[in-house]
């Protein structure tokens, strides 16, 4: 007699229920760590991307703690490198003409008002995030075109906490509100990402 | 250079399904032997596969099957699973939920002589630290050999080694304390070792 049982498969139609959401989960994951970049084979990149992106600025070299880049398409790029911030990430973007609220979350804390909000578009109706992305990024893609005059766009980014390179943001929540949004003052405890 | 693994690594998302229906049997059954709840197994299926995709990059060209770099991705996702979870928060508010399933003791009751066997067998493997539980539970419940063990937790074969064998010594004498105790009705065979 063995101590363990023989082994069983998964209960019927799990299998493949489960093998859908992992395939179709995939492109909301954060990218896989990456090796650093040597300074010199990121030169050239940098210069390339310039034109379209707005970094902040850096004092003392290294990575900046985001960068926000136009795409041609009107869509955005939000690269997280270090969870510091969240305001200036968020005046970037209304400096550039868009109604959007920025929140990190660490691990363990949670936003005081619970809901943010009660107006929330569907995430079919005003896909505010992109997915999957359009184009070839690292970085969360969003849409601001989805958020029409009055509305607001809301970015709840969960913030590893001992994050590997390139996985300082865990996942993104991003909706549109019909309405007001109250302010994200971080409490402890442990809650899903935004509203729905 | 193996070529299911340069797809992994490439990001070929059809190879990654066939991952998945290959192995995700072997996670699961892993991931109850870590937990002896199939609820949380099935949990810890899809947070394996995301992060194993995740981390596909890090997937060394060469090697054999890929059920044990799976399996130890499932040991540490279950070591860490608040952690995996949180990482994977936006995606796992979406995921479908297990019908209840009964648990390890309602599916043994006709392959062990009687629950209570069974529950001094778990509690003699809880007691034991968790890394020895990680190597027991790959070799003797998995049924990898020492150096596919070795290759699941990234440590050396020669540790591989030592801890099973500490294991299995403290596994037997718990057991053989408790049937000098009073059960001598059944006898749990030793752990098997399987070796390449």
């Amino acid at each position: 007699m063995n101590i363990f049982p023989q082994e069983r498969d998964l209960p019927e139609g799990r299998h493949q229920l489960l093998k859908e959401f992992v395939m179709t989960s995939l492109q909301d994951q954060p990218k896989a760590p990456r090796k650093l970049l040597r300074a010199g084979v990121l030169a050239p990149a940098l210069g390339l991307a310039a034109a379209a992106a707005v970094a902040l600025p850096l004092l003392f070299g290294g990575a900046p703690a985001y960068a926000v880049a136009e795409n041609p398409d009107g869509t955005v790029t939000i690269t997280i490198n270090e969870a510091k911030d969240p305001e200036a990430l968020e005046a970037e973007l209304r400096g550039m003409g868009h109604d959007i609220v920025v929140d990190y979350l660490p691990a363990g804390k949670k936003c005081a008002t619970r809901p943010r909000g009660e107006n929330w578009l569907p995430k079919e109706e005003a896909p505010l995030a992109v997915f999957p992305p359009t184009i070839e990024t690292h970085g969360f893609q969003i849409d601001p075109s989805q958020i029409k005059p009055g509305q607001t766009g809301v970015l709840e980014f969960a913030v590893n906490d001992n994050p590997e390179a390139g996985g300082v943001v865990a996942a993104i929540w991003a909706r549109v509100s019909d309405g007001p949004v109250a302010p994200c003052d971080l409490v402890d405890g442990d809650a899903p990402l935004g509203d729905s | 250079m193996d070529v299911m693994r340069t797809r992994i690594r490439d990001g070929d998302q059809r190879a990654f399904e066939e991952l998945f229906d290959q192995y995700a049997r072997s996670v699961y059954n892993h991931a109850w032997r870590l937990t002896g709840d199939w609820s949380v197994a099935e949990d810890v299926v899809s947070l394996t596969f995301l992060e194993a995709w995740r981390s596909r990059e890090r997937l060394t060209p060469d090697g054999g099957s890929l059920r044990p770099w799976l399996l130890g991705v499932a040991t540490h996702v279950t070591r860490n699973l608040r952690r995996t979870r949180r990482r994977h928060e936006d995606v796992m508010a979406r995921m479908p939920r297990a019908d209840a399933v009964p648990d390890f003791a309602d599916e043994l009751v006709g392959q062990l002589a009687d629950q209570e066997r069974l529950a001094e067998v778990r509690e003699a493997i809880g007691r034991l630290r968790a890394h020895e539980q990680d190597v027991l539970l790959l070799c003797a419940g998995a049924g990898l050999d020492y150096a596919e063990a070795a290759e699941a937790l990234g440590i050396p074969i020669g540790t591989v080694r030592s801890r099973l064998s500490r294991a299995r010594k403290k596994l037997e004498l718990a057991l053989s304390r408790r049937q000098i105790d009073g059960d001598r009705g059944t006898a749990v065979r030793p752990v098997k070792e399987s070796t390449r």
